[in-house]
């Protein structure tokens, strides 16, 4: 099983990913849940009042699948690049570097357990937005295949971020001046049926609108595009970006010197 | 039988600067190695090529005869290394970063939580299991390196410096813990700038500077290598020190110092008093006293590592100053 899994190894370092998180609600839970309350007070209930329905749904419904979006992904992101930043920084990354873990082993333990922190979010805030309108699920399959779709995609991005960055500073740039627009430009808060026809072509080139529409699609039974096509392309592009990943691991790019 | 470690030509470039140039070395299963070597000598580099934190720019290492790049898991399964800079997880308590370590070897759980206290209490930090790394105190901090180290059960145990800035009870604590491994077949790897600590504890050690090995001997052969120096007292001083190098060929130099004469000579000096005093008495001088004095190996150690820096630069302007010493 050259670079196959091996069980207790593999869990070892997922279980002290996820327990990174997990034991530290205060940094990791709580930011997301007070800016969606936020947002959904303003943006959903003071700013919705007077926004027309979108589609046949009100404005803060509409709203609600868009922000699990970008509460999961900005999160699994967040957690796959601070991990392995962090670990590069004090050099603790050499602990399971110097183990025999396989580079496949390590990427996914990465992956996963970052994914994981970007579906608790999710729904968390999927509870929240509850809390302030009635909300149901159309499409449980949908639901459930792109919020995972989604929080892998970013969690293996995430770790690319990981590994370029070589300052705190550069986590940050990443967060603020690609991940926001594309998020902002991306469908959460509006429908593209309200563009003119170029900003609506122009706009199907952002990942992001797929993820959105598709998480939107799984709770309200509505999206801009094709949920089946964008589920393709996601997770085509989701496996693609883990094997970028398990190159770089073996390559050692940020990691040996 | 394989060799614990074999390299050969290995070379490690960062950049303009030449950390390892063409270093062979060998170590066998079993063995107490000592790494000697000033700073910048390329040894955590070399060390760090072994575990994978390094990539190697040419040349061949193998641990256990399995390839460091082709075997990496094998390789690094069979390794424990306590580094030169700490490297611990900060998130959790220290029994659970190493339990995670044990845990990367494919250690069970249960099983990693025996080990980790068990290297806990042997190191003796075990009061301190429930502390973060960045609670401990220096000292402790490095016990901590060797118990992480020792926790996956290594049959190479690699320490880098391990005792560097360490009170001298933790020295000899660190020592009685990694010979009693040792004498159970654990095969280490040892470097240090204590030179005492080298001699005593290793059966053979390699000398480095530069990037290269400047030599492997066992310590004793290293102190025969040594000039020893002989003081003899003269009832009435010369004013000027007798030539001798006819009679004695041992003899490196002769110095009059005050009322002595400071004879260097190659090799023991026991074996050449006996010539040297009959040569000072045909010369008519009426000895007081004698002593003779080794060279430690401190002093056969700088004397390696210059004298290969004065090869290096042999066609340097520096020649000349390196001869006159
Ligand atoms: N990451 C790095 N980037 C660039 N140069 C490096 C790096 N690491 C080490 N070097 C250089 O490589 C050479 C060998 O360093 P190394 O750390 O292997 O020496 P050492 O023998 O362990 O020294 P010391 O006794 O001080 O620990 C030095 O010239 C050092 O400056
Ligand atoms: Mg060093």
């Amino acid at each position: 099983m050259a670079a196959g899994l091996h069980s207790t190894r593999f869990y070892a370092l997922l279980k002290r990913e996820f327990q990174r998180y997990v034991r530290r609600p205060w940094n990791t839970f709580l930011p997301p849940m007070i800016t969606n309350v936020l947002y959904f007070s303003v943006f959903g209930v003071i700013l919705g009042a007077r926004i027309e329905e979108i589609q046949g749904f009100s404005y803060i419904l509409f709203l609600l699948p868009g922000l699990v979006v970008l509460g999961a992904i900005s999160n699994a992101f967040e957690n796959a690049s601070f991990s392995i930043f962090h670990g590069r920084w004090n050099k603790y990354i050499h602990e399971t570097l110097t183990s025999p873990l396989s580079y496949t082993e390590m990427v996914l333990a990465y992956v996963l357990s970052s994914a994981s922190r970007g579906v608790i979010v999710g729904v968390i805030i999927a509870i929240i937005g509850a809390l302030f309108t009635p909300v149901g699920i159309a499409q449980p399959f949908y639901l459930v295949a792109f919020m995972l779709v989604v929080t892998l995609l970013f969690a293996s991005l995430g770790i690319v971020g990981g590994l370029v960055a070589d300052d705190f500073d550069h986590l940050t740039v990443m967060n603020q001046f690609i991940l926001r627009p594309l998020v902002f430009f991306g469908g959460v808060f509006y429908s593209l049926e309200i563009l003119p026809p170029l900003w609506r072509t122009v706009s199907l080139l952002n990942p992001m609108v797929y993820m959105v529409n598709g998480v939107r699609y799984g709770f309200l039974g509505y999206s801009d595009v094709d949920p089946n096509a964008a589920l393709a392309v996601l997770s085509g592009l989701t496996v693609a970006v883990v094997v970028i990943d398990v190159v770089l691991f073996a390559r050692g790019y940020g990691l040996t010197d | 039988m394989t060799l614990a470690i074999e390299a050969t030509d290995l070379v490690k470039e960062y950049g303009d600067v030449r950390a390892l140039s063409g270093l062979s070395l060998a170590v066998e299963r079993g063995e107490f190695f000592g790494l000697l070597g000033p700073n910048g000598a390329g040894k955590t580099t070399f060390i760090n090529t072994l575990v994978g934190l390094v990539r190697k720019t040419g040349g061949e290492v193998r641990v256990f005869g399995d390839d460091v790049e082709d075997d990496y898991r094998k390789v690094r399964n069979s390794i424990g290394l306590a580094p030169q800079e700490f490297n611990v997880d900060r998130f959790f308590p220290i029994r659970e970063v190493l339990m995670h370590k044990a845990g990367y070897h494919g250690v069970s759980e249960a099983e990693a939580k025996r080990r980790a206290d068990e290297a806990l209490e042997l190191v003796g930090i075990y009061d301190k299991r429930h502390t973060r790394f960045d609670w401990l105190s220096g000292g402790m901090k490095r016990r901590l390196l060797l118990a992480r180290a020792i926790v996956t059960d290594p049959d190479l145990l690699i320490l880098d410096e391990p005792t560097a800035g360490v009170d001298v009870q933790l020295r000899h604590d660190l020592w009685e813990i990694i010979n009693r491994l040792n004498d159970e077949g654990t095969t280490i790897l040892l470097t240090t700038h204590y030179i005492e600590e080298a001699e005593r504890l290793c059966d053979r050690v390699a000398i480095m500077d530069n990037g290269r090995k400047v030599t492997v001997a066992t310590p004793e052969e290293l102190m025969e290598r040594g000039s020893d120096t002989i003081t003899v007292e003269l009832r009435d001083p010369p004013a000027s020190a007798p030539r001798l190098d006819g009679a004695v060929t041992e003899i490196e130099d002769v110095r009059l110092e005050h009322d002595r004469l400071v004879v260097r000579v190659e090799g023991g000096g026991g074996r050449v008093a006996p010539r040297l005093l009959n040569a000072l008495e045909d010369r008519g001088h009426e000895i007081t006293d004698i002593e003779i004095s080794r060279t430690s190996l401190e002093e056969i150690f700088v004397e390696l590592t210059e004298g290969q820096r004065g090869e290096v630069e042999r066609d340097g302007p520096e020649r000349d100053t390196l001869e006159a010493y």
